[in-house]
Parts: structure tokens; C-alpha cells; sequence
């Protein structure tokens, strides 16, 4: 299926891994040219490499905290000086820190009852003011051209809080993202843009992995054991795979998914259970 | 219908507003008290709101700030209710409403300038937070839910659902959300 995004500008945050590099790929093998955004340059450096190989002139890469609404800005105007107009926006960030080595400082894992207040407002700038950053600088683009897709790799929490889990971070941050978007999906439609949220459940990532390693030394668990156990709640018992994130968030960018917005699509086997 | 108010402590987090009032009023009247702190009185009961910013819209907030100063209130009201939350758990009873915006539930129902989208951002958040304080409260007697106005309810319309809420009788629901509207309002959920 000709998705129609030849010649498409688009920035994927959180684009060097995971994820955000499973969408960055796909777009890119679509014809889109697109710019990842990281804060580290190693693998920013390492995963724009990669993605030359299948789109030779249409990868660029530019470090930046997309938790910043100046990182955002100053990647927004990388990404017009080298391709043009934006016109496909993926905001990709985490919120909660898993592994501090690894993710570098930010909020914490934690229960309602553990969690100091000011950790909300953390929160609040990674998950939600990144969102709103990367679409509120890029809308202008997409609104003279009359054609745009916005999209947030969010997740199932928006929808049904994890209150088996340590995350009352995203149980509080993410629905707000997912009610900015739909009111912003309201008030664009007239546009050509849409605005789309993804509810992500278990996708088989790096940092995937980390969080599971990580549960299990927080309940004195086995790695196997934890997973073993989230699993079985799994409907079809197995992690994703970030491809099969990727093709919804490429087909939400497509043409023939215009008239689709506002929405909260879940990627997560089934997991979730709210009608 | 005796509420069951009678010796409970009650306070209000939010702006000194006509809804704010109006829970005063008939909290006291049931015969609760009025709390001044959370860190020097026992708390029953936690009543919040935030600020209603009427026609906000989204697309006109301009800076991160600008939206920090909206999530201020989400914040205020989190810190008073984790504070609230060991006293209630140790007692074995409590109660958490958060006063929202039904333009929560349809967030794109209106027109610009119809709505407090900025409010419905907001309440989202506090109606997921009262989720999860209700399943880790439950067991130990404490409830949350949201109450959220729209359409043309008066304030003692408000204040009189924030009243079941906070009463001997509801037990049982937890991590709801009721509309306050008259009607107003076609969705399902």
C-alpha cells in the first residue's frame, strides 16, 4: 500500500532506540525524510548511520533534551533548514526513570503514598510539556501547508491507570496528554492535521528490558518470574514487537488515514479492558 | 439522610471560590468541622479544586509556564491528599473529592472558547489520580472519586454531591466520576 508519504518531512523524537527508531525507520522507508532527535550521541550517531543505509540524503540527527521546550525549538529549526516544513510530528519521550546510569536523571518509580509531590511537576515537563512542545512548534508548518500528523507514543495508562504497578507518574500524567491531544485534534481538524495518541502496552525494548530487571529486584523476583507473570495478563501472552508499534504510528502519518483523530489507539496485545 | 459527618474534619484545597463556599456551608451544617492544616489537625476529609479559567483553550497556551501554572493545581491538590493519606489509612477512614470539569469527560463536545480546556486537562489528571488513591486507600477505608460540573449547576448543586461523597455512605464508590450537569453532556462515558 502506497502510504503517500513521499517527500513528507518528519521529526521522531527519542528516535536513536526502541520505539522511536522502529517509527523513524519505517517512515524513512515510506520516502518521508526524517530527523531524530536524542539527548545522547552515541546512539543518535550509531542509529542515524543505520537509517542512511535504506534512505541515503533524508536522515538527519541533532541531540537534544525534547523535555526542553528550547531543545524542541532549536530541533524544529534543524529539521526545516535541512528538509523544509515540517509535517509529520512524533513526540517520543519517557517519563519515569528506570535506570539512572542509563536514562540520566528525572522522576522516580513510586506508589501514590511514596511519592513527594514535587516529583508531578516533573513529570508534568517530560511526558506532557514535550508533547505540547514538539506539536505546538510544528503546527505553523503543518497549518500552511494544510496538511499534517501529529502522534504520541503514550500509553495504556492513560486509559486505565497501572495500580498494580509502580507508576503513579504516568497514571496522572498521561491522561492529561491524551485530553491536550484530543482538544487539539478538535481544534486542527479543519486544518488537514490530525492528532493521534498511542496507548503503548509491553513493547520488547531496551528499556523494556531494564524495567523488568528492575522489578524484579524491587519484589526479590527472578527476571523470568516477573515476566512470566505479566504475560499471562497479556491476551496474546507475548511482548511486542516495535515494529508492530511502528506500523500503526506509520499508518496514522498516512494518507489514508485522514479522516482518523482525536483517537487513543491501544498497541498492547489486548491488554487493556476499557470499552 | 444523616451523612454521618457529624465530628469528621474536613478541609478544602483550591481557591476561596463560590463552590468553596458552598461545601463550607453544608459540611458545617452536617455538623463537620472545618480544618485549617494538614500537618497540624486530624483530616477526614479532603476536598479540592483548582482555578476555573473559562474559555481557556489549548491552542492559546503560548509557554511550558503557562502550562505549569494550570498543573499547579493538580500538584497543590496531590501534596495535600499524600499528606492527608497516612492519618486516614492509621484511622481507617477518608475521603478525597476532587471538584473538576465535566468538559473532562467531553473534551471536544464545544466550541473554542465554550469549554475550560485547559481545566479539562487538568482534571483528567486529578480523575486518574483519584483512581489510584482509591485502590491503594481501599483496604484500609479510603475513598476518592471526582464530582464534575458543567452545564448551568449552581454551586449548592455542586457542593451537594461533594456531600454524598464525603458521607458514611459512600463506601463503596471509589475512583468515580459523577457528572453535575444537568443533562448537558451526550457521551456515554
Amino acid at each position: 500500500m502506497d502510504l503517500g508519504l513521499q517527500g513528507k518531512v518528519a521529526i521522531v523524537s527519542g528516535g536513536s532506540k526502541g520505539i522511536g527508531r522502529a517509527i523513524a525507520t519505517m517512515l524513512a522507508g515510506e520516502g518521508a525524510s526524517v530527523m531524530i532527535a536524542a539527548r545522547s550521541r552515541e546512539p543518535l550517531d550509531e542509529a542515524r548511520a543505520a537509517l542512511q543505509e535504506i534512505a541515503p540524503g533524508r536522515i538527519a540527527a541533532v541531540a537534544a533534551d525534547m523535555t526542553d521546550p528550547a531543545g524542541v525549538a532549536a530541533v524544529v529549526a534543524a529539521t526545516r533548514a535541512t528538509f523544509g516544513p515540517v509535517s509529520i510530528a512524533v513526540s517520543n519521550v519517557i517519563g519515569h526513570v528506570i535506570d539512572s546510569k542509563k536514562e540520566g536523571d528525572g522522576p522516580g518509580a513510586g506508589n501514590f503514598a511514596s511519592m513527594p509531590s514535587p516529583e508531578y511537576r516533573r513529570e508534568f515537563q517530560h511526558l506532557f510539556v514535550s508533547a505540547w512542545a514538539l506539536a505546538h512548534e510544528c503546527i505553523p508548518d503543518m497549518k500552511a501547508q494544510g496538511w499534517g500528523r501529529i502522534c504520541n507514543i503514550g500509553s495504556g495508562v492513560a486509559r486505565e491507570p497501572a495500580t498494580e504497578l509502580p507508576h503513579v507518574l504516568p497514571n496522572v500524567v498521561r491522561p492529561a496528554v491524551a485530553g491536550m491531544y484530543r482538544i487539539m485534534a478538535a481544534r486542527l481538524a479543519g486544518d488537514g492535521i490530525t492528532v493521534n495518541n498511542i496507548l503503548t502496552g509491553s513493547i520488547l525494548t531496551e528499556r523494556n528490558l531494564s524495567y523488568w530487571t528492575w522489578l524484579a529486584s524491587q519484589t526479590g523476583s527472578t527476571f523470568e518470574e516477573v515476566t512470566a507473570t505479566f504475560h499471562s495478563r497479556i491476551p496474546v501472552r507475548r511482548q511486542g514487537d516495535p515494529r508492530e508499534m511502528a506500523s500503526l504510528v506509520t499508518f496514522l502519518c498516512s494518507q489514508q488515514a485522514c479522516h482518523i483523530t482525536g483517537q487513543s489507539i491501544p498497541v498492547d496485545g489486548g491488554s487493556n479492558r476499557h470499552l | 439522610m444523616d451523612l454521618g459527618l457529624a465530628g469528621r474534619s474536613a478541609l478544602l484545597v483550591g481557591p476561596d471560590d463560590e463552590v468553596a463556599g458552598a461545601c463550607r456551608r453544608l459540611l458545617t451544617a452536617e455538623g463537620a468541622r472545618l480544618a485549617t492544616s494538614v500537618d497540624d489537625d486530624v483530616v477526614d476529609i479532603v476536598i479540592a479544586h483548582g482555578v476555573t479559567r473559562h474559555g481557556s483553550q489549548v491552542l492559546a497556551v503560548e509557554s511550558a509556564e503557562g502550562w505549569h501554572t494550570a498543573w499547579n493545581d493538580v500538584v497543590a491538590a496531590l501534596d495535600v491528599f499524600g499528606r492527608a493519606l497516612p492519618g486516614m489509612r492509621s484511622r481507617g477512614w477518608g475521603r478525597f473529592v476532587w471538584v473538576g470539569t465535566a468538559g473532562s469527560r467531553a473534551l471536544d463536545a464545544e466550541l473554542p472558547g465554550q469549554l475550560d480546556e485547559v481545566g479539562a486537562v487538568t482534571s483528567l489528571a486529578m480523575r486518574a489520580a483519584q483512581k489510584v488513591i482509591a485502590a491503594e486507600g481501599g483496604a484500609e477505608g479510603v475513598v476518592a472519586n471526582s464530582v464534575l460540573r458543567g452545564g448551568a449547576a449552581t454551586a449548592d448543586e455542586v457542593a451537594a454531591a461533594v456531600a454524598y461523597f464525603c458521607s458514611q455512605w459512600c463506601g463503596y464508590i471509589t475512583g468515580a466520576s459523577v457528572d453535575v450537569t444537568g443533562g448537558v453532556g451526550s457521551g456515554m462515558f
